[in-house]
This record gives structure tokens, sequence and C-alpha cells, in this order.
């Protein structure tokens, strides 16, 4: 099902960066988490929205707060967070 | 090393959304399809040696069809699915109510076939005993395969890498 074909809202979420970051297969995150492989696969793909249950279980296997894994509105890059684009020169109110 | 059914599994289990709605919709209609056959066989002067081969694969259609549904749907589209995820249960659900619409519509043709001829054209309609054995085949053995076929066609295409 593509994103189009869609009729309820889509969450976003950083599952593929977190798993790529602890150097996670998708088999080892749903052992984690207690779900089938392919639904990892469809929640990276954005195909499926989990339960408020499977969200908080993937906040509490990745120690962070659900928000920083699920979102209503696209992440900005990592990058962009750690290294925040520096304000112009001389810009600003006088 | 990885047995040769474990193998041929796998490779079901990675169909792709367009192969599995092809391989549903192809084992849905192949016995169907069969009956039609026969009774257009019996009505024409076609050759008879052309019945036997063509039934035969419209049937195998089905057979191999089911085979493979149920190879990659395996229990997933069982009641109670307890080893069921809650996205497998979410989409056994769609498959069943998907089953269900399509179980209706083939009712409501099946009566427009009877009803129209003979309340709008007046003509009467005969059901003897091979129409009649051929509607209970399809629906006894295509009915238990309708929510695997549902299943197949709803699932999305897999995730290569686990």
């Amino acid at each position: 099902m593509s994103r189009a074909e869609r009729t309820e809202p889509v969450l976003y979420n950083r599952l593929a960066v977190l798993r790529a970051e602890r150097d996670l297969s998708r088999q080892e995150l749903a052992e984690g988490i207690g779900v089938n492989y392919q639904t990892i696969g469809y929640l990276e793909r954005g195909e499926y929205n989990p339960s408020l249950d499977l969200a908080l279980r993937a906040a509490e296997f990745f120690g962070l707060p659900v928000e920083a894994i699920f979102s209503r509105r696209p992440f900005a890059p990592m990058s962009a967070q750690l290294y925040p684009a520096p304000a112009p020169a001389g810009g600003g109110a006088r | 090393m990885m047995s040769a059914s474990r193998v041929r599994g796998s490779r079901i289990e990675r169909l792709s959304r367009r192969s599995r709605r092809l391989i549903a919709a192809a084992t849905m209609l192949g016995l169907p399809a069969m009956f039609g056959w026969s009774a257009f066989w019996q009505r024409t002067s076609v050759p008879s040696i052309l019945w036997g081969p063509v039934s035969f694969v419209l049937i195998g259609v089905t057979l191999a069809g089911a085979f493979v549904l149920y190879r990659f749907v395996r229990d997933r589209a069982d009641m109670p699915g307890t080893r069921l995820d809650e996205r497998e249960r979410q989409l056994r659900d769609r498959a069943w109510i998907l089953s269900y619409q399509v179980l209706a519509v083939v009712v409501v043709l099946l009566g427009a076939a009877v009803v129209i001829p003979v309340l709008g054209v007046g003509s009467p309609v005969t059901i003897d005993a091979p129409a009649a054995t051929a509607v209970a085949l399809c629906l006894g053995v295509l009915l238990p395969l309708l929510p695997a076929a549902c299943l197949a066609w709803l699932e999305p295409d897999p995730v290569e890498e686990p």
C-alpha cells in the first residue's frame, strides 16, 4: 500500500535511522519489541501506523521518548539538528 | 544447508503483491471457468479431445493456486491468531471483511442470474443437477479459500531484508 492509497494519517518515524545507528537487523528489532520482521519493514516504509502499545514498546527498546521516534510531521535530518546552520553574519534586528 | 522445500517456501513468501493478486484471481476463477468450459463444450461442436486437457489445466490452476496461497498465508488467516502481531491481526480482519464483501457480491450476482430472467424476461430458469453440483463444488472448494486469497491480495509487497 503506497502512501497515496492510504486514508489514515501518515505517522513518520526514525526506526530505520535508530536501527542503523545500533547496527540492528529488522529481525533483531522485531524480536526486541515482539513483532514480525515484516512489520518493522512496513513501519519503516510508512505503510503501517503502530498502536500506542507498539510505539511505547519501541520507545522502551531504544530508551528514548516516544516523540523522538514517532511524529505526525516529517523529521528534520539528524545532521541539521546536531549542526544547525549558523545565523547569517550581520543579520538580526538592530 | 537449506532444504528445497524451505527455499520454495521462502520464494512463495517473497512473491510480489502483483504476482499474488494474479494467483489469487486465477485460483478463484479456475474452477468456475472449468464448469463454464464444460457447459460450453456440451452445447457446441468443440472437439471432445480438447475437453480433457483444457479442463485439467483450469482445475490445475485452482489447485496449484490454492497450494501457493496456503503456503503464503500459512495460519495468518485463521482465528484466533494468538501468534500474530497487531499488524497481522489487522490485516487478517481486513481480509475477512473483504471475503464477506466478495461473497455478498457473488450471492447477489447468482440471485440476479436466476431472478432477472424469470421476473424480467419471463423465461424459466432450470437449475438441473449438473448446475447445482457445479455451484455446490465451487462454493465448497473456493469458500474456505477465500480468506487466504483476500489476505494474499491485501498484503503489501514484502520486505526483502530480515
